[in-house]
């Protein structure tokens, strides 16, 4: 009886081990499935419409109805709205960070690790909604900016937006560093902050190197939020107030009204190939960041 | 050494560490009940007892590291140099400035074995490089470990064995030239030949430092300390010149411990 | 014995002028971090007091349940409301069951190589992909390929695969939670992995996946980027609360973006006001239930509050 009993729950192991399996080869699938359909598409421009992919990364001429997508200005939009956004929010997230591991007492982290799950949640349109409303006004009145739209809006709109993963990531790389080295500097007479800067920070540098880089990804991959206040323009950015736009904001304005086959359509999509490529990069980053922890 | 010479020998040593009616309390159990010890000046003074006895709490008392815990009170008064430690204007960072700590296991800092060792210099504001570097060699020799590093010192501490590893932190405390060294069951991590590298280590430095260690090995005690303090639940039993304990002890739990009866 | 390099330490165990000035460096320090922090609750505090307050106005039962207007003032969000909620059922249903089978498969069966090495790589990358490349994606699969055009379906199998990495490091981490003197204690009465898993750790576990799940499904409901491009901008005309899988379906979050971009309505304001009130509300209420509901599972699970 035991026997028979046996048997049977080792066979619904068995089928159900093999829905398991499935399931996770779906997550394979759906990667490569992603791979494939956006490198073929996104090849088209090069392929099919014989447009130079030099000229698609480096000319700055975007005429797509004249047969020349130039993308460098959005490549370029990329660029100086995820410099910003990082260099703003990078510091300020460690800070916090190390604010949240060494520095809080269990109060303020009751307050503050809700707050930052509340922001997480908070969807990129209403961001973009509250820069429109709150911050490019504010822009307007207070600079030269004639409309406030520009690549200030995009940066502080982005750099609030990369701070939840920043801080989080932050505070777990600093925590992991283990507490004997923190007891250390200490016993030899440091004060707290320079243990922090002396021991933790370095201990805890290829975590916070992670926290950094997925903060990149994140402000590499906004989209609706920029969109609405970065104005839009195809231009290079000169300097931070005027209009300009950016890989994905330039997909998001252009491709609702891009006939499918278009040469406009397929320097989109060439964009989006683009940006799948960039993500991936910095995932070999990030693992080689996190393979320098010995 | 008789009795009478051993007394005489406490006697004539100063006092560097006075501790009186000390009370420990983590919230609100009481891990250490009216302790009472003095610790001499250029001798080893050892605490022995079962684990959790509060040996362990008694040492992190002596250089205010239960400072860093939450909920952790210390009570009564710990005079280092006839000075308050606990005192309204005494300072911490001062303190173990002058009583440094070695730690169970090994905790150099991921960086150079130079910058381990120059670390304390550094942070107490020292930053000439001539004088770091003299620092670092002297420490490294009082710590018998510079002829074996001194052809590395810019390589990793971490890529030094266990037994270096701790010698590496144990000059990494001597570089400030503290008065006292507190030492937490320095070799209990480490191998036979590592340990016995690092109690003749000891044995080495009082001729500068006043060393008190914390050891769960009644026969490392009986080696290397000159004084020992029996701890039994928190409470310091009995007291006493080493050799006196170790042959004659006068509390029937200090026997029975020292017998193996508990422990 | 060397000379002594650093002078003996001070005599006293007071602080020295050195000693102060490191101090005070710490002190400085410390204020500039509690400054930072705090400055991230008040602005918090402030976009949810601005948003509350603008939006406030704006809600009403015509607006909640009315029907977006064109070009007329007046319109509604109704239609919106339900086809985020439904393009979330719909989503959940498909991710919940793959994310937290795949979970349970690299967590308890796969714990080391190759497959479970590709999957855990693919799952990293897809979580990095931005969501608008994403949204191509559901482009090119269901809207061209499939031919559906744009459809409630197509939104939700494209946001399936872009929180499916989400959700399954969720089950991941719930999972690992679950201490393994369970598993073993299980095994030693006789029982068999499966047996393990169905009746002890997914059981355990369940309060944190809950947490995660409802998290998640924030996200979704906030999703727009994903879905301009799959479940349209715009709700069918005659049958606003459409339940039928595959026709067009504008949510909340895409409503908020496309009235303030493209929309020609001249009570853009007002509509953008009462959304964003909506999307926080929800949001919060998320954020809430999410703790609540998973802290009531696991004491219904396993009789502990944590």
């Amino acid at each position: 009886m035991i026997a028979l009993q046996a048997r049977r729950s080792r066979r619904t192991e068995l089928i159900a081990v093999f829905g398991l399996r499935i399931a996770a080869g779906f997550v394979i699938l759906a990667m490569v499935a992603l791979l494939g359909y956006l490198s073929f598409e996104g090849t088209k421009t090069f392929y099919v419409d014989k447009f130079p992919l030099w000229s698609f990364l480096f000319s700055p001429d975007f005429s797509p109805d004249a047969n020349h997508p130039g993308g460098i200005v959005f490549i370029v939009g990329t660029l100086a709205v995820t410099v910003f956004a990082i260099a703003v929010g990078g510091p300020f997230g460690v800070a916090v960070g190390v604010f949240l591991a060494e520095v809080a007492p269990h109060r303020m982290t009751q307050i503050l690790k809700p707050a930052i799950e509340v922001m997480v949640g908070i969807p990129s349109v209403v961001y973009g909604w509250l820069g429109l409303t709150l911050l490019v006004p504010l822009i307007r009145t207070h600079t030269s900016s004639p409309s406030g739209f520009g690549l200030a809006a995009a940066g502080i709109v982005l750099s609030i937006m990369i701070l939840p993963t920043v801080i989080t990531l932050s505070e777990d790389a600093f925590r992991s560093v283990p507490s004997a080295l923190k007891e250390g500097s200490l016993a030899l007479g440091a004060t707290r902050w320079q243990t922090i800067t002396r021991v933790l920070l370095p201990s805890a540098s290829s975590g916070i190197a992670v926290a950094l880089i997925l903060g990149v990804a994140r402000a590499v991959g906004e989209t609706l939020a920029i969109q609405m206040v970065i104005g839009n323009s195809v231009q290079f950015p000169k300097g931070l107030f005027a209009p300009t736009a950016t890989l994905t904001t330039e997909i998001v304005t252009d491709m609702p009204g891009a006939t499918a086959g278009s040469l406009l359509e397929h320097s989109l999509f060439s964009m989006a190939f683009l940006l799948l490529l960039i993500a991936m990069v910095l995932i070999v980053f990030v693992r080689f960041a996190l393979r320098r922890r010995t | 050494m008789t009795e009478m010479s051993a007394q005489a020998v406490f006697n004539a040593a100063a006092d560097k560490i006075v501790a009186e009616d000390v009370d420990v309390f983590y919230g609100t159990f009481q891990a250490i009940k009216h302790a009472s010890l003095t610790m001499k000046a250029q001798h080893v003074t050892a605490l022995i007892g079962p684990s959790g006895c509060g040996k362990t709490t008694f040492l992190r008392a002596l250089n205010r590291m239960h400072d860093l815990t939450p909920g952790a009170r210390v009570e009564g008064s710990i005079l280092l140099d006839g000075e308050d430690i606990y005192g309204a204007d005494a300072d911490p960072v001062v303190i173990r400035h002058r009583i440094g700590m070695v730690f169970q296991r090994p905790n150099p800092f991921p960086k150079t074995i130079y910058e381990n060792v120059v670390y304390g210099p550094r942070i107490h504001g020292e930053g000439n490089k001539a004088k770091l570097d003299a620092i670092a060699e002297r420490a490294l020799r009082q710590a018998a470990l510079w002829d074996e590093v001194k052809d590395r010192l810019q390589r990793s501490a971490l890529d030094l064995s266990g037994g270096q590893q701790q010698r590496l932190c144990i000059a990494r405390a001597v570089a400030l030239d503290p008065e006292v060294i507190l030492m937490d069951e320095p070799a209990s991590a480490l191998d036979p030949i590592a340990t016995s590298k690092v109690e003749d280590l000891i044995g080495e430095l009082t001729e500068q430092f006043t060393v008190v260690i914390v050891t769960h090995s009644m026969q490392q005690a009986a080696r290397i300390s000159d004084f020992t303090a029996f701890f039994h639940l928190g409470e310091i039993v009995e007291v006493g010149a080493t050799n006196q304990i170790f042959t004659h002890p006068k509390e029937k739990r200090t026997e029975d411990y020292i017998t193996g009866r508990f422990g | 014995m060397a000379v002594t390099i650093v002078p003996r330490s001070p005599r006293s165990v007071a602080a020295t002028s050195s000693v102060r000035a490191r101090k005070a460096t710490n002190a400085i320090a410390t204020a500039v971090l509690w400054v930072m922090a705090s400055s991230i609750i008040v602005m918090l505090a402030a976009f949810i007091l601005y948003i509350g307050y603008l939006g406030w106005s704006a809600l009403s039962p015509a607006f909640i349940l009315g029907v977006p207007k064109e070009t007329t003032p007046g319109g509604g969000i109704g239609p919106e409301i339900f086809n985020s909620f439904y393009i979330l059922i719909l989503t959940l249903l498909f991710t919940t069951p793959i994310a937290i089978a795949a979970g349970v498969f690299l967590q308890e069966y796969a714990k080391a190589g190759l497959f479970r090495q590709i999957v855990q790589f693919s799952a990293e990358s897809l979580a990095t992909v931005p969501s608008v490349v994403m949204g191509l994606f559901g482009l090119l699969v269901f809207v061209y390929t499939f031919h559906w055009g744009y459809t409630a379906l197509g939104g939700a199998l494209t946001l399936t695969v872009l929180n499916l990495p989400a959700l399954l490091r969720v089950t991941q981490e719930a999972l690992a939670s679950v201490p393994d003197s369970l598993r073993e204690a299980s095994m030693a009465l006789g029982g068999t992995k499966w047996q393990t898993i169905t009746r002890v750790v997914l059981p355990s576990a369940i309060g944190r996946l809950t947490t995660g799940i409802v998290l998640i499904a924030g996200r979704i409901y906030g999703e727009t980027a994903a879905l301009i491009f799959t479940a349209g901008l715009s709700v069918t005309g005659n049958q606003p609360y459409d339940l039928n899988p595959f026709h067009t379906a504008e949510t909340l979050a895409v409503h908020l973006w496309y009235t303030h971009s493209e929309s020609v309505v001249p009570d853009v304001d007002r509509i953008g006001n009462g959304s964003a009130l909506v999307l926080l509300i929800m949001v919060l209420l998320f954020n809430v239930s999410a703790r609540l509901v998973g802290r009531a599972l696991t004491k219904r699970f396993t009789g502990r509050v944590s």
